[in-house]
């Protein structure tokens, strides 16, 4: 009896122990100096597959032709935030690309992710995005549709709040994704805040009578949100938005949508391509954006080649996946936008960039916004 | 002396009877039944029940102002009792309100027009009989989101939703449909009660279909009218088969997810089972909450189930007696029935496959004329420089594609395989043991998984796995999925050998045959169909099963559902479209082939 009780004992403790994890934080931080061909001389010295996750859908090409430069198997799986940290607890990734910076420092501060910056770019990356490292922007913009007599060429945010653009917006739901309510939040910033009451003076000609709202940006939410309607993805508003039948309709959402074949492109304008060509500024943003950021697992297998992966997508052959298209920047200032679109120093001025730290500090006022997405 | 001698006496009796209670294989069936169920569905529970007290990280620890893993009942007064921002209004009580509406009215139109339909099969001289009862299991074998998608692509226009498209009815009839139609409350309890309507159909049909005649007989002879015969006969022999689909349909309807996604969100109409997903981003605690209300509505419902099915007499429905049930003549009224049911069959059933099909083929959407369309989403290759959407080749020529498909078949193979032979003996051990406490103890336990909502059943399932890593991967979605569909296999199997008199295998034990031999020899045989049905409800439902896998899926092992999920949520319309028919085309060939090869159908599953 004992013996079977001993042995059943063993096996369960076998069960339960967890792999000894080598130490990637550790790997990282030696990692710290070393140079490209040290580091691929560390990489290729491990082995098995390596796995890499992302929230965007070009990781998996990005993926192919590191795979195929350095003749290794990989696997690449495009998933959502919480797809991404619910499998990191449980399952081996190498390396993950990933958005919504509050939570990422959240799980950096809890060992989850390891920043790494790749010394071959420290000094073109600007310091603001080395840390979490910023692999490239993303925008998301006021993009509307040109036919018809009714066209909304916004010039100032405040005319979206007009009753007469009551279900005239699409939106993805900001609880649908995190990035877009962050944004939301920023706007309640002292900066964001301040912009907008000036943008208000400027539209109504005189000062904002804030009623029971704290600030400009908590009244612009309350009397945007009602006048929005929620699409199911950022490719989907671009399709329905870029419809003949769409007259007068304006959506935010992501500018690379507009690669898509299934977009009728001609009729759709980004507004704030409209405001550079014609030498105006839309009152105070034409959009909002954010960082998709490029971080080692801390349970990876192969760390050292999440770390020349990440130095690969920072080249811009590395970037290649991303640049042939309108609407993504990367992180490293040396790779340049695709021609036709706007510098991504350009967009940093009229775009709503989010501040993980600010978002942490006032997660509360997603309660708010909640009472207008009903 | 006498003492020792007394206490060896007890001691060998008491071994006596072990011995005499252990040499039934009834009873070691169900105690080993009742160890792995304990372990696999209440073991869960527990964790569950931890979670709802213990702080995660990122918002919820801010929020809560305590350490991460910290235990705490700040996640209940939190949901239940915010009322700033109208808090536990918008996150609990109108959503749960919601909840109820569509799950309850979901399941009226589940069993009014499945049991319609199966009277009408089994009780009358209907015509087209064969189309409906192989048409009707269709929207079943479909992944539920997929009536709600055609429902929208059909119905939407520009006066409603987003108010930017006209989808096919609008474009090609001229007819737009009103709101409430195509968005919201009805929708969703409608698409929902059409997708479940299978099981009433199934579970009425079976005690229909094998009622005894004598009953109607005396009562026709005493000139009973016809509509009373129905009312006081009838209807009362198929309540409990009623209330059962009352409870399967609610308890699905309670935990679908897609569906109000698709045909909700675009009104602001939300559900538990959208604000528990939403919740799960950022507080899980709240999440989990939400899934023990749904748990706690499921046993209620299963618990008034079994009191109405225990205060009674169970029906006998397989007797030796009377062969023929008489047929009611529907004379003139038979071909505007048929034609009116073969219509709305092809609305639910066939068009969606059309229409799939349809979406799959154009590129610019809305767009349907033939300069659109395009077989590049099925065969095409390099794409990704003509098209940049989605992947590089047509979905046949992906080896993506055909790995996801040999992985789903696998899977649905191997939880069919489990979970069939598990209900099997399940139903052996219950029925033998019929009426003693252990038999209800397993039976409840193995239809319990069928009230853990599917997301959620995941989670749990890889909060706990994480601790094992070997179990990751093939074997522990293959555990999750048994497990998850037991309750299909369970029922059918208790129901198939509660209809086998004892007498059957009496005759072998005498004869000193042994128990395996007796079951592969002498059960299996007699009950076959049944026993098959109750194999292919769960392969079936495994083919389509999206939420229960999604967290567990390995990243280098994908299957079919999860890759089209990720293609919908893209926007990848018609990579997304492909896959979805290609799923269908694949349920239904494993389907067909069964039924041509043993006369095996899911018409036939759950207890008939």
């Amino acid at each position: 009896m004992k013996k079977i009780l001993s042995l059943i004992l063993a096996l369960m403790m076998l069960a339960c122990a967890v792999p000894a994890l080598a130490d990637v934080a550790a790997d990282v931080a030696a990692a710290e100096g070393l140079t490209h061909d040290e580091l691929v001389e560390k990489a290729m010295a491990e082995t098995g597959p390596f796995i890499v996750a992302g929230t965007t859908s070009r990781i998996t090409t990005a993926a192919e032709a590191f795979a195929e430069l350095y003749k290794i198997e990989i696997n690449s799986t495009n998933l959502k935030d919480l797809e991404i940290y619910t499998k990191l607890e449980s399952e081996t990734i190498d390396m993950v690309m990933i958005q919504d910076g509050a939570q990422l420092l959240d799980a950096i501060d809890a060992g989850i992710v390891i920043n790494y910056v790749p010394a071959s770019i420290k000094d073109t990356v600007s310091e603001e995005d080395q840390y979490p490292l910023a692999h490239q922007f993303t925008n998301k913009v006021f993009i509307y549709n040109n036919k018809g007599d009714d066209v909304p060429a916004i010039h100032n945010v405040w005319e979206l709040t007009d009753p007469a653009m009551k279900d005239r917006i699409i939106f993805k739901s900001p609880t649908g994704e995190q990035v877009n309510m962050n944004f939301l939040i920023m706007l309640t910033s002292e900066k964001w805040s301040q912009k907008l009451a000036d943008a208000y003076k400027a539209w109504k000609g005189e000062d904002i009578d804030l009623g029971d709202y704290k600030n400009a940006g908590y009244k612009w939410i309350a009397e945007f949100l009602p006048n929005c309607q929620f699409g199911k993805s950022d490719t989907n508003i671009a399709e329905e938005i870029s419809q003949d039948t769409a007259a007068g309709k304006i959506g935010l959402f992501v500018l690379s949508k507009l690669r898509s074949s299934s977009v009728i492109t001609e009729n759709l304008t980004p507004a704030q391509y409209a405001a550079s060509a014609e030498g105006y500024t839309i009152e105070p943003f034409a959009g909002f954006m954010y960082p998709i950021y490029a971080m080692v697992s801390a349970n990876a297998n192969r760390p050292y080649t999440a770390m020349l992966f990440i130095e690969y997508l920072m080249t811009a052959e590395g970037f290649a996946p991303w640049s042939k298209s309108i609407g993504a920047y990367s992180g490293n200032a040396a790779i340049p936008e695709k021609e036709g679109d706007l510098p991504l120093s350009t967009w940093k001025e009229t775009l709503v960039v989010e501040d993980p730290e600010f978002i942490l500090d006032n997660f509360e006022v997603e309660d708010f916004i909640r009472q207008y997405l009903q | 002396m006498e003492q020792t001698l007394k206490r060896k006496i007890t001691w060998t009796r008491m071994k006596g009877r072990l011995h005499a209670w252990l040499s039934k294989p009834a009873n070691i069936i169900l105690l080993v039944f009742l160890i792995a169920l304990a372990v696999l569905t209440l073991y869960p529970l527990l964790s569950l029940l931890m979670e709802t007290v213990t702080v995660h990280l990122g918002k919820e620890a801010r929020a809560a102002k305590l350490e991460v893993g910290a235990h705490t009942l700040y996640h209940f007064k939190r949901i239940f009792a915010t009322s700033e921002n109208n808090y536990s209004w918008i996150q609990f009580y109108k959503p749960f309100l919601n909840t109820l509406a569509v799950s309850v009215t979901s399941s009226i139109i589940a069993i009014l027009f499945g049991g319609v339909v199966a009277f009408l099969i089994t009780r009358t001289n209907l015509k087209f009989k064969k189309f409906v009862s192989a048409v009707f299991v269709f929207p079943y074998i479909m992944p539920s989101w997929t009536l709600a998608l055609f429902w929208e692509t059909f119905f939407k226009n520009v006066n409603i939703g987003l108010k930017t498209s006209n989808g096919i009815m609008a474009s090609v009839f001229g007819v737009f449909m009103p709101e409430w139609f195509v968005y919201g409350f009805f929708p969703i309890a409608l698409v929902l009660g059409l997708h479940y309507a299978p099981f009433a159909y199934i579970l009425i049909g079976g005690i229909l279909r094998n009622m005894d005649a004598n009953l109607e007989e005396a009562a026709t002879i005493l000139r009973t009218p016809r509509w009373r015969i129905i009312w006081r006969i009838t209807l009362p022999i198929v309540k409990p088969a009623m209330l059962s689909t009352f409870l399967l349909v609610f308890a699905s309807s309670m935990s679908a997810y897609s569906v109000p996604v698709f045909l909700g969100s675009p009104v602001r109409y939300y559900v538990l089972s959208t604000t528990m997903k939403e919740l799960m981003n950022t507080y899980k605690g709240q999440a989990y909450i939400i899934v023990g209300v749904m748990i706690l509505f499921g046993v209620a419902i299963l618990m008034l189930n079994q009191k109405v099915t225990n205060s009674r007499k169970q029906f006998t429905t397989v007797t030796g007696k009377s062969g023929q049930i008489s047929k009611i003549n529907l004379k003139k009224a038979n071909m505007p029935i048929a034609i009116l049911l073969v219509v709305v069959l092809l609305l639910v059933a066939v068009v969606p496959l059309v229409t799939f099909a349809l979406e799959s083929l154009i590129v610019k959407a809305g767009d349907y004329t033939p300069g659109n369309m395009t077989l590049d989403f099925w065969i095409g290759t390099g794409l990704d420089k003509r098209l940049d959407q989605g992947d590089s080749t047509g979905i046949l020529l992906n080896p993506k594609v055909w790995k996801a498909l040999g992985f789903s078949l696998a899977l649905a193979l191997t939880c069919s395989v489990v979970a069939g032979t598990c209900g099997i003996l399940v139903g052996y051990g219950v029925a033998k043991r019929r009426g003693s406490r252990l038999a209800s103890w397993v039976s409840s336990l193995s239809f319990f998984p069928y009230l853990m909502p599917s997301l959620a059943f995941g989670a749990i399932y890889l909060s706990m796995s994480s601790k094992i890593p070997w179990l990751h991967g093939f074997l522990l979605l293959g555990l999750v999925g048994s497990v998850k569909y037991l309750p299909f296999a369970s029922r059918s199997g208790v129901n198939a050998m509660l209809q086998l008199s004892g007498e059957i295998e009496e005759a072998a034990v005498i004869n000193g045959v042994p128990w395996w031999k007796r079951m592969l020899r002498v059960i299996f045989p007699i009950q076959k169909s049944s026993f098959l049905s109750g194999y292919l409800l769960p392969m079936v439902s495994c083919m389509r099963e999206l939420s229960l896998f999604v967290l567990l899926v390995p990243t280098s092992n994908t299957i079919l559902t999860t890759m089209l999920m990720q293609y919908s949520e893209k926007g990848w319309a018609q990579f997304g479209n492909a896959i979805n028919l290609l799923i269908i085309i694949v349920v239904l060939l494993v389907n067909f082939l069964v039924n041509k090869l043993t006369g095996a159908s899911i018409d036939k599953g759950v207890g008939g």
